[in-house]
C-alpha cells in the first residue's frame, strides 16, 4: 500500500507514515512502540511550530473540534488517536525534556517545548535587541501581545518567564516588579 | 372331619385375651356364631363366639364351654366369603391344610410342640422362660434371645416332665374326670377351676407355687410333678375329639356361620391377618436361631453368638469384594483382547491392500469397492485411535531406560504420521507449496491427520488412546519428545508458546519459515486479521494468534487495532501490518 504525504487546510505538511493505520495504535513491541513514539513526538512538536500552540492536553484526543484534529485524527482511514495512546507520548515527551506538564503535578495537560526555554530566551534576547528595547523596562503583556507581531506573540507567561529566568541568570536580563504587574529589564550581552 | 384334625381344644371359661400367647394380639370378635364342619353343621358348635387373633383363631361355645377350640390360622389356605341369602346367613369358609412347614422340617417343628407350655431355663442368661410364648417364639429365650439349644432342654429337669405327665395326667384324671363329663356338660367348667387352683406346695419352703412351674419360684427346689391345668384340659378333650370325627374325612374345610351378622368386618379383619402371616415370622426367626446354633450346638450362644455374626458378615463381605476385583480383571484383559483384535484387524486391511495392489488395477471397480470398504474400516479405527500394527510398547518389554524412550518415541512417531510414509517424497514440494498447505497429506490417518502443528494435548489424549493399556503418564511422554524428530520424517519439533501452549509441528511451523511466510502474505494479499491467517495456514485461530504474537514480538509485523461498535458492545479488530515504522524516515514538514 503505498503512503503519500497529505496537507492539510492550514498548510501542513503530514508525513506518509500518518495516513497509516497501525501509526493510530499503540503497538505491544516496545521497539515498534518506541518509533511509533518518536515520530509523534515530532510530529506533534512540528504542528504546534506551525500553528503556534504552546499546550496540547489529552482531552484534545477525545473530543472532535480541537486545534489538534488535524493530526490526531485522519479521516481519510478513519482512524484517530486514542488518548490512551496521547497520555502515553505526551509522558515519553516530558520524559525527553521535550515538554513539560503545566500545571505540574497533573498528567492530562503539557506545556510544549518545540522550543526549549533556552531557545527561547535567545529568540527574546534578539527581538529586543532587534527592537531597540534593551535597558527599557517591558511588562510581559508588551512581549507577549506587541502591537506589531513577534516571534513571541501568545507565548505563555510561564514559558516566558522561563526565558527570562535563563537570561538573568547570565546577566542579560532582570525582573522588576511594576505597577500593573510584572516586568523585566533586558541588557546587552554583557555577561558573556 | 376338618375340625377335630386342625383344631385344638381350649377351656371356655377362661376369657379369651387371657388365652392368648405373649406375643399375640386379639385382632377382633364376633358373637352369635356357628360353625359348619365341611358342608354339615357341627351339632356342638352351633351358638358361640368367634375370636380372631394374629395368630389363632378361637371358637368359644357360649352354651358349652367345654367343646371351645381354637384353629392355628397357619393351616388356613384360603378363605371363601358367602354373603348369605334370605335366611341363609353370611358364610365364610376355611380351607385347611396342614402346614406345609411341619411337613418339611419335621425336626423344629416337633421341637417347638414339645417346647409348648413348658418352662426352661436358658442356659446362657439363665433367665427362666415361661410359657406364655407362642411355640415360634418359646424356642429363643426372651431375655437373651438365645435358642433353646436341644442338650439343654435335655438335660434341665423339666425336660422329662411334659413326657410323662400327659401319660401321667391323662391315666389319672380320665378316671376323675369322665364321670364328670358323663354328667353334663355344664359341670366341666366346675372342675377346671378346680384343677387351676391347685397349687403345688414347695417341699423345701412350702411356697405355693403355680402349677405350671417345674422348680419352686422361691428356692428353686424341684417340685413334684403334679397335673397341670394344661393337661387337663388336653386330657379332657382328647376324648370327646374322637366322637366327632364321624364327619366326612375328606372334608378339609370348615366354615363359620354368622348368625348375627358381623361378617363382612370379621372377613376383612381375617383376610388382613392372614396376609399379615404373623406365625410365619415368628416362626422363622425361631428356626433361623435354631438353624445357627447347630453347627456349634455347645458353643454358640450369647457373645460367641455375635462374634460368630461378625466373622460371617466379615467373610460375605471379602468374598464380594474379591468378586468386584476378580471382574476389573477381567475387563482388562479384554481391553487386551481388544487391541490384539484390532491389530489383527488392521493386519488383514493390510493385506487385503497388498492382495489388491498385487492384482493390479485389471479389477478396479471390484477392487476399489473393497478398497473403499477396507478404508472405511481403517478410518474408523483410527478414529477410535486403534490402527496400531503391534501391542503398545511397555516397560517391561524394554530393560533400558533410553532405549525405553527410543522405543516409545518410534511407536509415537509411527502414530503421529499413519499414512503418510507415502507422501514423504512430496514433502519437500510441499513445503516449497506455501499456499497449499496440508493438500498433499489428504490420505493421512494419524494424529497429525495432514496437519503440521498439534497441541500436545490432542496427542497425549491421541496416543494413550491408542495405546488402550499401559497409558504413558505426561511426564513420561515430556520425555519422549526430545527422541521424536529422529523417528519422524519430516521431523516433528516441539514448540512452546509464550502463553505456555506446546505444539508438535511439521518445519514448515518453525518461526522462521511462519515469519516470512506470514510476511510474504500481508505484502501480497495486504493486511490480514488473526482469521484470515489461521484459514490460509489451515490452523486454529488460536494457534494462528500464538503464532502471529511471536512474529510480533520479533517486531516483523505491526498492528492496526480498531474500536468496532457492534450491537453488542463491538469488539477489537486487529490488522496485521508489515513493520512499517523499522526504517521509515520523516516526510513530513521540515522545521526552518
Amino acid at each position: 500500500m503505498a503512503l503519500s504525504t497529505h496537507t492539510t487546510r492550514s498548510g501542513f505538511l503530514l508525513p506518509s507514515i500518518h495516513s497509516a493505520p497501525p501509526f493510530f495504535t499503540q503497538q505491544p513491541n516496545p521497539n515498534t512502540q518506541k518509533i511509533v513514539t518518536e515520530t509523534w513526538s515530532r510530529l506533534i512538536l512540528s504542528y504546534a511550530r506551525h500553528r503556534n500552540l504552546f499546550f496540547i492536553r489529552v482531552e484534545d484526543a477525545e473530543t472532535q473540534g480541537s486545534e489538534w484534529d488535524e493530526i490526531l485524527r485522519n479521516d481519510r482511514i478513519k482512524r484517530r488517536l486514542l488518548p490512551s495512546h496521547l497520555s502515553y507520548i505526551l509522558s515519553e515527551m516530558v520524559a525527553k525534556n521535550q515538554a513539560v506538564y503545566e500545571p505540574p503535578k497533573q498528567t492530562r495537560s503539557v506545556l510544549l517545548y518545540w522550543r526549549l526555554p533556552e531557545e527561547w530566551a535567545e529568540v527574546l534576547h534578539q527581538w529586543v535587541t532587534s527592537t531597540g528595547q534593551l535597558t527599557t523596562i517591558l511588562t510581559f503583556y508588551e512581549i507577549t501581545d506587541p502591537p506589531v507581531p513577534s516571534p513571541l506573540t501568545g507565548i505563555p507567561v510561564v514559558l516566558l518567564r522561563k526565558a527570562i529566568a535563563v537570561l538573568a541568570k547570565t546577566g542579560r536580563a532582570q525582573i522588576i516588579a511594576v505597577a500593573d504587574g510584572e516586568g523585566a529589564r533586558f541588557f546587552a550581552g554583557t555577561g558573556r | 372331619m376338618a375340625l377335630a384334625r386342625f383344631t385344638k381344644p381350649v377351656d371356655g371359661t377362661i376369657p379369651v385375651p387371657a388365652l392368648l400367647y405373649d406375643d399375640e394380639d386379639l385382632v377382633t370378635s364376633q358373637d352369635g356364631v356357628g360353625i359348619y364342619d365341611g358342608s354339615a353343621k357341627s351339632p356342638r358348635h352351633q351358638i358361640g363366639i368367634l375370636a380372631l387373633t394374629s395368630l389363632r383363631l378361637f371358637f368359644i361355645s357360649v352354651p358349652a364351654p367345654a367343646d371351645s377350640f381354637y384353629l392355628d390360622l397357619s393351616h388356613v389356605v384360603r378363605t371363601d366369603y358367602y354373603a348369605g341369602l334370605l335366611r341363609s346367613s353370611a358364610k365364610i369358609t376355611l380351607h385347611l391344610e396342614s402346614s406345609s412347614e411341619g411337613g418339611k422340617d419335621t425336626g423344629s417343628g416337633d421341637l417347638i410342640d414339645e417346647l409348648d407350655w413348658s418352662t426352661w431355663e436358658c442356659e446362657v442368661c439363665g433367665n427362666r422362660n415361661g410359657p406364655g410364648w407362642s411355640p415360634a417364639k418359646a424356642a429363643v429365650c426372651s431375655l437373651c434371645g438365645v435358642p433353646r439349644s436341644v442338650s439343654s432342654a435335655a438335660a434341665t429337669p423339666s425336660k422329662p416332665s411334659p413326657r410323662l405327665a400327659p401319660t401321667q395326667g391323662r391315666t389319672t384324671l380320665n378316671s376323675a374326670s369322665l364321670p364328670l363329663l358323663s354328667e353334663g356338660a355344664s359341670q366341666v367348667p366346675v372342675s377346671d377351676p378346680e384343677s387351676v387352683g391347685q397349687v403345688i406346695a414347695c417341699p423345701a419352703c412350702t411356697y405355693h407355687n403355680p402349677p405350671s412351674l417345674r422348680t419352686c419360684e422361691i428356692c428353686g427346689t424341684s417340685l413334684p410333678v403334679a397335673p397341670s391345668l394344661k393337661q387337663v384340659t388336653r386330657s379332657l378333650t382328647a376324648s370327646p375329639a374322637p366322637s366327632s370325627a364321624v364327619g366326612s374325612e375328606g372334608a378339609s374345610f370348615i366354615k363359620l356361620s354368622f348368625r348375627k351378622g358381623g361378617d363382612k368386618p370379621f372377613y376383612t379383619a381375617l383376610k388382613r391377618t392372614l396376609q399379615g402371616k404373623a406365625w410365619q415370622t415368628t416362626r422363622s426367626i425361631a428356626r433361623v436361631a435354631v438353624g445357627t446354633t447347630s453347627p456349634a450346638a455347645t458353643g454358640a450362644s450369647g457373645i460367641n453368638q455375635i462374634l460368630n455374626t461378625f466373622q460371617n458378615n466379615a467373610e460375605q463381605r471379602s468374598t464380594s469384594l474379591s468378586s468386584a476385583l476378580s471382574d476389573l480383571e477381567a475387563l482388562a484383559s479384554q481391553a487386551k483382547q481388544m487391541v490384539t483384535l484390532a491389530s489383527e484387524l488392521t493386519e488383514q486391511i493390510r493385506l487385503a491392500e497388498a492382495r489388491s495392489k498385487a492384482e493390479g488395477r485389471a479389477s478396479l471397480s471390484a477392487g476399489s469397492e473393497e478398497a473403499e470398504a477396507a478404508n472405511f474400516i481403517q478410518t474408523s479405527l483410527a478414529q477410535l485411535g486403534l490402527t496400531m500394527a503391534n501391542a503398545p510398547v511397555t516397560q517391561d518389554m524394554v530393560k533400558d531406560e533410553r532405549k525405553w524412550m527410543e522405543e516409545l518415541a518410534r511407536e509415537l512417531g509411527g502414530l503421529l504420521q499413519q499414512g503418510q510414509e507415502q507422501n514423504t517424497e512430496h514433502w519437500e514440494d510441499a513445503t516449497s507449496m506455501a499456499s497449499s498447505p496440508g493438500k498433499d497429506n489428504t490420505k493421512a490417518t494419524g494424529i497429525m491427520r495432514g496437519r503440521g502443528i498439534v497441541g500436545l494435548d490432542e496427542v497425549w489424549g491421541g496416543w494413550n488412546r491408542a495405546r488402550g493399556v499401559a497409558l504413558i503418564p505426561p511426564s513420561t511422554f515430556l520425555q519422549v519428545l526430545p527422541h521424536l524428530p529422529s523417528y519422524t520424517s519430516p521431523p516433528l519439533l516441539t514448540r512452546t508458546f509464550t502463553s505456555g501452549l506446546s505444539v508438535l509441528h511439521t518445519p514448515r511451523y518453525t518461526h522462521v519459515a511462519f515469519t516470512s511466510r506470514l510476511s510474504s502474505m500481508i505484502t501480497l494479499s495486504g493486511p490480514s486479521t488473526t482469521l484470515e491467517v489461521a484459514r490460509d495456514e489451515n490452523v486454529t485461530v488460536s494457534l494462528a494468534g500464538e503464532m502471529i504474537a511471536e512474529v510480533e514480538k520479533d517486531g516483523e509485523i505491526c498492528r492496526d487495532e480498531v474500536q468496532v461498535d457492534g450491537p453488542f458492545g463491538g469488539g477489537r479488530d486487529i490488522r496485521w501490518w508489515i513493520n512499517i515504522f523499522e526504517d521509515y524516515v520523516w516526510d513530513g514538514q521540515q522545521d526552518t
